[in-house]
C-alpha cells in the first residue's frame, strides 16, 4: 500500500474493498488460514486410560524396586543382578596355577610395602642409622621362629646385624596379620635383598608362629635378643612345602597336575 | 460485509506479525537447516566408521570419537535449538497477537549462537571437547549459549505478558514451560558439572539427566506446541479433547524432570535414583499416548487435509513417532531389559527417535507452515516435499529399528560373558551397515529440504494465492495449481 492510502477507510479516493482484496492477495497464506479452536469435547476412549493405567502399574513397580532413599556404604548401592556370579552355563574360569614360592613372594611384597618398607626401605637395606638391614642378616635367613616373633612382637634393645650393633625399637606388626600373610612376608624377605634361602614358610608354619605369639602373651610387649636366643632359636613347626609346587594364587590351594 | 471486514483486519494483523518476525525466524530456519546437513554428513561418517574403521583413517580431526560427538552436538545445538527458536518466536507472536518489536536483538543473538556452535564444533574436532555427553562443546561456550538463549526467548515471554485477550491456547502452555524450563536444566547441568567440583559418578549422573530433561522438557514440548497449533489450524477442526490436552500437559510436566539417571543403573549411586529414572521414563508413555491421541484424532477429523498438507503430514508423522517413543520407553526401561541395553547402541536409537522422529519431523511441519507466510511465497515443488517426507520417514524408521533392535541384540550378546567380547562387537556389523544406509536416505531427503528452503529464502518461491498441496494429478504442473499471480 502506498503512503496516501495508509488510512484507506478515510480516503475518499480509494476503493476500500479493492485495497482489502489487494492485502488478501499479498498475504494469501495468512488470509486463507482457519481460526484456531481448542474447545473440542469429544469423548475419550476408555482404552487410553486402561493403557495409561498399565503404564502406571509398570512404572510404579519399577520405582518401588528402588527401595527407600539410602545414603549408606558403597556396598548398599550395588544392585542385584549387576554383580555377576558364575557365568550362565559356562565353567568357572580358574586362575592359572603358579609355583607357591612365586605366589608367596608376590603377596609378601605387598605386605612388605604396607608394613615394613617405611623403616627397612624398599631395597631392604635399612637406613644405615637406626634401622638394620634385612639383606645379609642372619636373623632373617636363620631360624624362622625367631624371625616370626620379631615381626609379631616387635623388638627392643641392642641387636647385632651384619657386623654392627643396632639399638632401635621396632613396634609389633601383629595387627591384622593372618597366618598366610605372615608366611608370605617371611618368604618374601628370606628370598629378597640378596637373601636366597630358597624355601617357603608354609601357612601351617605361620599358624604355628601366631600360636607362639599368643602363648607368649599379646600384651607382653617387644621381645629382646636374650629371650630370642633362649627360647626361639628353632624353626617353626608345620608342613614343609616344596617351593615349586603349583597352587591357586587366590585360594593358595595345591593343584595336582 | 462486516464479517468480511473483520476477517480482513485480522488477516492484516497476522500479516504484520509475520513481517515483524520474518528476519530472525527465516535466519533460524535456514542456518538450522545448514547445520542439519552438516550433522547428517557427520552421522553418515560415524556410522560408516563403525563398520569400516579404516575409512578416513589418516584424518585425526574426523576420528570416530570426535566425529560422533560433533554429529550429536551439531544436530542438537546447530539444528534442533535453532528450529525451536524459530518456532517459539513465530508461534508465540502469532498466539499473543503481538508483532515483535525486538527482531533485531533476536537476530543478533541468533548470529552469536551460530558463532558459538562454530567455535564449539571446531573445538571438538581439534580434540578440545569436554567429554560430557551432549555438552561436549569447550567449557567456555555454555555461558555464551545461555546469554543468547535469554536474549532470544525473553521477548516471547514479554509478548506473553502483554498478549491480546486473556485466553491462553494449549500451544502457549508448552511454549511457556519450555522457555522457562530450558535455562533451569541447562544452568543446573553446567553449573554442577563444570563449576562445582562434584564427585565424578554424580557428574555423569547429572549429564545423563541433562540429556533426558532437555529432550522431555524442551524439545518434546516445542514439538507438541507446534503440533497443537498446526493440527487444528490446517484441518479447521477444534482440538479433539480439551480435557485430554490438560491431562497430557500436566502428566508431561510431572514425569519429565525425574527421568534420565536410569542410564547410571548399577553405578555406585543410591539405587533409588536409577529406578526413579527408569520409572519416569516408563511413565512418559502417559503424556505421549494422550497428546498423540489428541492430535492424531484432530488430524483424522479431516483426513483429506492430512494427505494434502505437507505441514500436517510431517506433524502427524512426528506425533506417531511420539507415541512410538512412549511405547519403546516402556520396554527399554524395564530393569531386566535396561541391564542388557545400557551399554549398547539402543540408547542412540531412542535419542534419534526423540530428536529426529518426533522433534525434527514436527519442526519440518512447522517450517512448511511458517515459511510461506513470512516470505509471502509458496513452496516451489511438490516433488521436493514428497521426496523430503518419504526419505525422512524411511530413514528414521530404519535408524530406529537398526539401533534399538540392533542395540538390544548387542546388549544381550555382551551379557554372554563366556564368549569373547569381540563376538558382541562384531555382531553389530550388519546393523551398522543398515544404519549407514538409513543415514544416506536422510542425507538425500535433507538435500532436497535444504535446497528448497534456500530457494524460499532467496525469495524465489511461487507467487500465487494457492498453497502447494501434495496433490498430483497426471499431466498437472509439478508445482500444483497456479492460481492468481500476485501483483504486489
Amino acid at each position: 500500500m502506498s503512503e496516501e492510502n495508509s488510512k484507506p477507510d478515510l480516503n475518499e479516493d480509494s476503493n476500500v474493498l479493492e485495497s482489502h482484496m489487494d492485502l488478501i492477495d499479498a498475504s494469501a497464506a495468512s488470509s486463507r488460514e482457519n481460526h484456531l479452536r481448542e474447545n473440542g469435547m469429544e469423548p475419550v476412549s476408555l482404552w487410553v486410560f486402561l493403557a495409561c493405567g498399565i503404564a502406571l502399574i509398570i512404572g510404579g513397580a519399577v520405582i518401588g524396586k528402588g527401595g527407600s532413599i539410602s545414603f549408606g556404604a558403597l556396598n548398599d548401592y550395588v544392585l542385584n543382578g549387576y554383580i555377576q556370579g558364575d557365568p550362565p552355563g559356562g565353567e568357572v574360569v580358574e586362575m592359572q596355577p603358579k609355583p607357591i614360592i612365586d605366589v608367596f613372594v608376590k603377596n609378601g611384597a605387598k605386605i612388605y610395602q604396607a608394613k615394613c618398607q617405611g623403616c627397612h626401605q624398599s631395597n631392604g637395606l635399612g637406613d644405615g642409622a637406626n634401622y638394620p638391614p634385612l639383606g645379609n642378616s642372619e636373623w632373617v635367613t636363620g631360624e624362622t621362629a625367631a624371625l616370626s616373633q620379631i615381626i609379631m612382637n616387635g623388638l627392643m634393645g641392642p641387636i647385632e646385624v651384619d657386623g654392627r650393633v643396632w639399638n632401635g625399637a621396632m613396634p609389633s606388626q601383629a595387627a591384622g596379620m593372618t597366618a598366610a600373610d605372615l608366611a608370605a612376608v617371611m618368604t618374601y624377605i628370606r628370598n629378597s635383598f640378596g637373601n636366597e634361602t630358597g624355601d617357603v614358610v608354609s601357612v601351617e608354619m605361620g599358624e604355628n608362629a601366631i600360636a607362639k605369639y599368643k602363648e607368649r602373651g599379646v600384651a607382653a610387649g617387644p621381645i629382646q635378643v636374650a629371650e630370642l636366643e633362649s627360647k626361639y632359636k628353632l624353626n617353626l613347626e608345620g608342613e614343609v612345602v616344596d617351593p615349586q609346587v603349583k597352587v591357586n594364587p587366590e585360594t593358595l590351594e595345591k593343584i595336582e597336575e | 460485509m462486516s464479517n468480511q471486514l473483520s476477517n480482513n483486519l485480522d488477516s492484516s494483523l497476522r500479516t504484520s506479525i509475520d513481517r515483524s518476525v520474518s528476519n530472525p525466524v527465516m535466519f533460524f530456519f535456514t542456518s538450522g537447516a545448514a547445520w542439519l546437513a552438516v550433522a547428517v554428513l557427520l552421522g553418515i561418517l560415524t556410522s560408516v566408521k563403525s563398520h569400516w574403521p579404516s575409512f578416513l583413517e589418516g584424518c585425526g580431526a574426523l576420528n570416530t570419537g570426535r566425529a560422533y560427538i560433533a554429529h550429536l552436538n551439531v544436530l542438537i545445538y546447530g539444528w534442533a535449538f535453532q528450529a525451536a527458536f524459530g518456532t517459539i518466536v513465530w508461534l508465540m507472536a502469532r498466539l499473543c497477537r503481538k508483532p515483535s518489536e525486538k527482531s533485531g536483538v533476536i537476530l543478533m543473538a541468533g548470529h552469536l549462537w551460530n558463532l558459538g556452535v562454530s567455535i564449539g564444533i571446531i573445538g571438538i574436532l581439534l580434540g578440545k571437547g569436554t567429554g560430557v555427553p551432549w555438552m561436549e562443546f569447550p567449557v567456555a561456550t555454555w555461558v555464551i549459549f545461555l546469554i543468547c538463549y535469554v536474549l532470544i526467548a525473553v521477548w516471547s515471554f514479554i509478548q506473553f505478558r502483554v498478549r491480546e485477550g486473556g485466553h491462553v491456547y494449549v500451544s502457549q502452555w508448552y511454549l511457556l514451560s519450555a522457555i522457562f524450563l530450558f535455562p533451569w536444566i541447562y544452568g543446573t547441568a553446567n553449573i554442577f558439572i563444570f563449576v562445582f567440583d562434584g564427585h565424578p559418578v554424580m557428574t555423569s549422573a547429572i549429564a545423563a539427566w541433562y540429556k533426558s530433561a532437555v529432550v522431555l522438557l524442551f524439545f518434546i514440548p516445542i514439538a507438541i506446541a507446534s503440533a497443537y497449533y498446526i493440527a487444528p489450524k490446517v484441518t479447521g477442526r477444534p482440538v479433539y479433547s480439551y480435557n485430554l490436552a490438560i491431562f497430557g500437559f500436566w502428566s508431561l510436566m510431572a514425569v519429565g524432570p525425574w527421568a534420565g539417571m536410569q542410564k547410571l543403573m548399577g553405578a555406585p549411586l543410591p539405587p533409588l535414583l536409577g529406578y526413579l529414572g527408569a520409572g519416569a521414563a516408563i511413565l512418559f508413555f502417559i503424556p505421549a499416548i494422550t497428546v498423540g491421541l489428541n492430535i492424531l484424532m484432530t488430524v483424522r477429523s479431516n483426513g483429506e487435509r492430512a494427505k494434502q498438507s505437507p505441514s500436517l503430514r510431517f506433524t502427524a508423522a512426528g506425533i506417531i513417532a511420539l507415541v512410538t517413543m512412549g511405547i519403546f520407553g516402556i520396554f527399554l526401561n524395564l530393569p531386566s531389559v535396561l541391564q542388557g541395553v545400557q551399554f549398547s547402541m539402543s540408547g542412540y536409537g531412542y535419542e534419534m527417535l526423540a530428536l529426529y522422529g518426533v522433534f525434527t519431523m514436527c519442526m519440518f511441519g512447522a517450517i512448511y507452515f511458517i515459511v510461506p507466510r513470512i516470505t509471502m511465497r509458496e513452496w516451489l515443488s511438490i516433488r521436493f516435499i514428497k521426496m523430503h517426507f518419504n526419505l525422512s520417514v524411511y530413514g528414521i524408521i530404519a535408524i530406529v529399528i537398526g539401533s534399538i533392535l540392533g542395540g538390544y541384540l548387542q546388549g544381550n550378546a555382551q551379557q554372554a560373558w563366556d564368549e569373547p567380547w569381540m563376538n558382541a562387537a562384531t555382531s553389530t556389523y550388519a546393523w551398522n551397515v543398515f544404519n549407514s544406509f538409513a543415514w544416506f536416505f536422510i542425507l538425500i531427503s535433507n538435500l532436497f529440504f535444504c535446497l528448497h528452503l534456500l530457494l524460499m529464502w532467496m525469495r524465489l518461491g511461487r507467487r500465487s494465492n494457492h498453497p502447494t498441496l501434495l496433490i498430483e494429478k497426471h499431466g498437472d504442473s509439478p508445482h500444483g495449481l497456479e492460481g492468481k499471480i500476485q501483483t504486489t
